[in-house]
């Protein structure tokens, strides 16, 4: 997983950036709630949301998900066309849905393991994102 | 937590995991994780709702009254439209509950309970969301995440066992019934009945036992030929079939014997369940070829705990010695085992 840093201080308002950013926030994401639900259930979750979301954000459909985890090699490779405020309000659009989904299933149980940690980064991706 | 209780958590959840790996169908899937599930949890209702095309079935604790479980069938079903493709619209599904007594402890809930919160897990197989398990309670914030991870644990398996008796479900019709009947075959039986067993010597509910024979079914082979035999025992397994509830089970026991396992049933409910098999096949003209026959059928009762029966082999002994009673007695009657003559 590549950190935004990595790429240097001229970071460009570019695709790769929003890639690394919402890699970073799904992969804490994953990491978090897979020790509750466990990967499997997880993984049919991430599935059922990306395909939720696919009419309106079709380059999501790249994203693979296995029991394994999240890869975004693939979206990588065919997005790089993609203006970055789109890929951005693709990957904003799918994390609302999966903190919707948990709620709906665990009500807070879920939320009050998640939102601490993630919701500083959501919103850092965001203003990252913002300032660009 | 203490290590000692977090060995007996493990334990409790090593048991359940693997009474709904042995399981054959989705209702024992339900009693499996239902008995189990008290010991991890403290919740009100333990619920699982299963999709079959237009169909939605909801197997449920039995002490839950109507408007809880309206409740919790709305959210169910709102997971599953969040969750699947397409919405569903509680209005175009047709949907059938059947509650059943899981916990061992009489639950007495109030009539005017609602729902506060739940843990929902989605059942899937094949990557389609087919249904739902969820633990329900009417306290607020009953659940915390160490609740959640049993709970998960236990939902994958079910969506694991699940999934094996779709891709099983062809072999599995041959091994669970019989072929001519359709009915359950004694392999069936002898596996359900080890269930109920369990369950009833566990919480102390009534479990009934009814065997019931043929009268003279050697004459009518012997004179219309087996087809027409064979006849006969379809229409006498439609018969009991139709006669029973939806919780009982019906099965071949072999040849013209057929067995009945009665869940939560009295022997005065048992009895009254067979008089009305006993009437029914009596008053049925059965059809054959050109002719119209009168059958009737013998039957034996036996009961837990009324016949304080120690094993399920005593529980079949004995209503096979009450349904010897009822042909030694003149046939076409009902008759209850006589603990007298053990």
């Amino acid at each position: 997983m590549v950190s935004p840093g990595k790429e240097g201080k001229k970071e460009k308002w570019s695709a790769d950036l929003v890639l690394d950013l919402y890699s970073d926030l799904l992969g804490e994401i994953w990491e978090i709630v897979s020790a509750l639900l466990g990967e499997t259930i997880l993984s049919l979750i991430f599935i059922l949301a990306i395909k939720k979301l696919g009419d309106k954000y079709p380059f999501l459909s790249s994203v693979k998900v296995s029991e394994e985890g999240i890869s975004l090699q693939e979206l990588r490779e065919n997005c790089r066309t993609m203006a970055p405020v789109e890929i951005h309000r693709g990957f904003q659009g799918l994390i609302n849905h999966l903190f919707h989904l948990f709620s709906v299933l665990a009500e807070g149980v879920i939320s009050r393991e998640l939102f601490p940690k993630v919701l500083p980064k959501v919103r850092e991706a965001e203003r990252i994102i913002s300032q660009r | 937590m203490p290590v000692r209780l977090i060995f007996k958590y493990l334990n409790v959840l090593r048991s359940t995991i693997n009474a709904i790996s042995m399981s054959f169908e989705i209702r024992e899937i339900v009693e499996s994780a239902g008995t189990n599930l008290p010991s991890l949890f403290d919740f009100v209702s333990f619920g699982v709702l299963w999709k079959e095309g237009p169909h939605l079935y909801l197997y449920q604790e039995e002490s839950c009254p109507p408007s809880f479980t309206q409740e919790v069938v709305k959210n169910m079903i709102s997971v599953i439209s969040i969750l699947g493709e397409e919405p569903m619209d509680v209005n175009q599904v047709s949907l059938h509950v059947e509650k059943r007594k899981l916990k061992s402890k009489q639950v007495f809930m109030d009539p005017e309970a609602t729902l506060k919160s739940h843990l929902t897990l989605p059942l899937a197989a094949e990557g389609e969301i087919s249904g739902c398990i969820s633990l329900n309670s009417e306290q607020p914030n009953a659940f915390d995440a160490q609740d959640l991870q049993f709970f998960s644990v236990i939902g994958y398996q079910m969506a694991a066992t699940l999934k094996h008796f779709q891709r099983f479900s062809s072999i599995k019709n041959i091994a669970i019934y019989d072929t001519l009947t359709n009915l359950y075959n004694r392999r069936y039986f002898e596996e359900r009945l080890g269930v109920e067993v369990q369950k009833a010597f566990h919480t102390g509910a009534f479990l009934s036992l009814v065997m019931v024979d043929i009268d003279h079914f050697k004459r009518v082979n012997d004179t219309l030929g087996h087809p027409m035999g064979d006849k006969v025992l379809c229409e006498i397994g439609s018969v009991l079939k139709n006669s029973v509830r939806k919780k009982d089970t019906v099965a071949r026991y072999g040849g013209e014997e057929f067995i009945l396992i009665l869940p939560d049933a009295n022997l005065e409910a048992a009895f009254m369940i067979a008089e009305r098999i006993r009437r029914m096949i009596e008053k049925t003209p059965f059809e054959i070829g050109q002719a119209q026959i009168n059958m009737t059928v013998s039957i034996g009762i036996s009961n837990f705990p009324s016949h304080q029966a120690r094993s399920k082999e005593e529980l079949v002994k004995w209503a096979d010695q009450a349904l010897y009673e009822a042909k030694g007695g003149g046939r076409n009657r009902v008759c209850v085992f006589d603990s007298t003559k053990r």
